[in-house]
């Protein structure tokens, strides 16, 4: 058993006493010798936290993928389970979403890029976190000096509703039969029309704490990347009638200096784990890497050309035909 | 003490996490479930080796080639593929120390491939959770479960699709798209090919095949490890504490009369 391999190492993590295991892409023309120092000041590294409470790989292994192709690009990738999670040590916290919702995971994940920023001689991280993870991304990236940008696939800034289990069968109901359907369609009316008469105020389950953590990094001028998939029942990049457009309100609070970039990725889904949403994802955060956090000369000079595996999509990566597009640039 | 690692294996490397243990009563290598599943049954698929090692069964689990961890394309692997990765770390594993037995456990697909391979003599004992009676008829779950998903996530213009969308593609010869892993018509076909080998799976409950026990667990029992999808947090934390211990009390009392044999 090898714990490194050509373009990746296994590596460890130590938080509290628990073990963290993870991998290390690392940036190509590194294990070849050619030059690429990792000393050099400029070098930014990338984090693909867990998505939910999904292993480290990401639903379709898509953070493999993700995390191969900037490491492709000359920024050593990283991906390590927090706690509970993956091979990590530890269990998942009881009520993992509200552990979640709360930043639970914050100090953890602002531990873990402290440690690679020292250990790997980084100037600071971005890091890229999917949905539950976006919120500890936003409360981590708080905490520390180390983050130097998000890259966030469908964040959220709203609390759960609770579970209980006739709001469940409802729920169910509604998707299940055309009368609940029927129904389901009147009550989002209702929402839109409550919301409307609240004039642009957060309903009463956002996230307090995490808009002010967000506001608080966007008037820093954090580079901030958000991708979104076409919502539920939702039309284009707006949200589901009834449902707050948290993400136009954010951006709207987030002062001049704010570098918040939005991206929306039409004809994929929430998981992004779909060849074009893999692919979109990857395009526009390297685009965004290379434009925040530019290689130094000599480093980009010594990446190798890609080379042809993808972590099981290596047959479409360069030439597939991307209908992505641009829908916001904050300031 | 856990001990993550790549074995190199032709054109890839798996991706493999020992459960170490000193002086063990028993190896059991865990085949898990297939591409799909594997997200949705990775935490408790751990807590069930950290649950055997502390009791002194020694474990590997693994990434199939071209999935997870370990490196390779999914496209280009086969069942044949699989089935060969259960060969080679089982063959490892015995090596450890040959005197120790060694168990195959198999989830879902992976019932099948250490089923497999336990019928041409390796292993000492097979355990089987939720067996499908057929690769296909696993692949048609998973894409009747990429459907459900497909309809819960659906947006205003998406085409819904159906099952025999998918099949009829497969069928014509090309490669589709479930939950980020492609799938090729070769895949498709051999599957109606990947069975429970005969003798095993007849009967419920505990049996033998060629003199050496076999338990089998059907879906209803250990299903919630392989179920779920990306939005279901309930799957994480669930009990499996009854699950475990029976399955634990079964491989103890094969151990010690495979040792009993033996001595």
């Amino acid at each position: 058993m090898k714990e490194v391999i050509e373009t990746r190492e296994l590596i460890t993590v130590t938080f509290r006493g628990m073990v963290l295991r993870g991998t290390y892409h690392r940036p190509y023309g590194l294990s070849t010798g050619s030059g690429l120092d990792l000393n050099e000041p400029s070098a930014i590294g990338v984090l693909l936290v867990n998505a939910g409470f999904l292993p480290r790989s990401g639903l379709g292994d898509s953070a493999v993928y993700w995390a191969d192709s900037f490491a492709a690009c000359g920024y050593p990738s990283f991906r390590i389970d927090l706690q509970g999670l993956g091979d990590s040590d530890g269990e998942p916290p009881a009520d993992l979403s509200d552990f979640v919702n709360s930043g639970g995971f914050a100090p953890e994940l602002a531990a873990i890029v402290k440690d690679i920023v020292r250990r790997f001689g980084l100037s600071g991280v971005a890091v890229v976190a999917h949905c539950a993870s976006t919120v500890s991304a936003i409360f981590a990236a708080a905490l520390i000096r180390e983050c130097k940008g998000l890259a966030l696939l469908d964040p959220y800034f709203h609390l759960s509703q609770g579970g209980s289990k006739l709001r469940a069968g409802l729920s169910d109901w509604a998707w299940r039969s055309r009368l609940g359907g029927s129904i389901s369609t009147v009550y989002h009316w209702l929402k839109h029309v409550h919301l409307f008469l609240r004039w642009r105020k957060p309903p009463s389950n956002a996230n307090l704490p995490l808009l002010r953590r967000w506001k608080q990094l966007g008037s820093s001028g954090l580079p901030i990347l958000v991708m979104k998939a076409p919502a539920l029942k939702a039309r284009g990049s707006q949200p589901r009638l009834g449902e707050f457009d948290y993400l136009n309100y954010v951006q709207a609070r987030s002062g001049r200096a704010s570098r918040i970039v939005v991206k929306y990725i039409e004809g994929t889904n929430h998981s992004f784990a779909d060849r074009l949403g893999r692919i979109a994802v990857r395009q526009h955060t390297e685009r965004w890497l290379r434009s925040c956090f530019p290689l130094m000369e000599r480093q980009a000079s010594a990446l190798n050309p890609p080379r042809s595996e993808h972590s099981g999509f290596k047959n479409h990566t360069e030439n597939h035909e991307m209908r992505s597009h641009h829908s916001n640039t904050a300031r | 003490m856990e001990q993550a690692g790549y074995f190199s294996v032709s054109g890839a490397h798996l991706y493999t996490v020992l459960h170490a243990v000193p002086n063990p009563i028993a190896r059991v290598l865990l085949v898990g479930p297939f591409a799909s599943q594997r997200h949705s049954g990775y935490i408790p698929w751990v807590r069930w080796a950290r649950y055997l090692a502390t009791r002194q069964i020694e474990c590997l689990r693994y990434d199939y080639r071209g999935v997870g961890e370990s490196t390779g394309n999914f496209a280009d692997m086969s069942f044949g593929t699989w089935s060969e990765d259960v060969q080679i770390l089982a063959c490892w594993l015995k090596t450890r120390s040959p005197g120790v037995p060694l168990m195959l456990h198999g989830l879902d697909m992976g019932a099948l491939f250490a089923a497999q391979n336990f019928q041409v003599g390796i292993g000492d004992a097979l355990l089987l959770w939720a067996p499908p009676a057929s690769a296909n008829e696993s692949l048609r779950t998973t894409i009747a479960r990429q459907i459900g998903l497909e309809k819960l996530f659906r947006y205003v213009g998406a085409k819904q699709r159906q099952a025999s969308d998918y099949i009829r593609q497969l069928n014509d010869g090309l490669l589709i798209e479930i939950d980020g892993y492609e799938w090729s018509s070769r895949l498709w076909h051999d599957s109606f090919d990947l069975h429970l080998p005969p003798g095993i799976g007849d009967e419920s409950g505990d049996t033998l095949a060629s003199e050496r026990p076999v338990r089998i667990v059907w879906p209803e029992n250990a299903a919630p490890l392989i179920k779920g999808s990306s939005v279901a947090y309930d799957t994480i934390n669930k009990d499996f504490t009854q699950l475990f211990s029976q399955n634990y009390d079964w491989l103890s009392m094969v151990t010690a009369t495979l040792i009993g044999q033996h001595s």
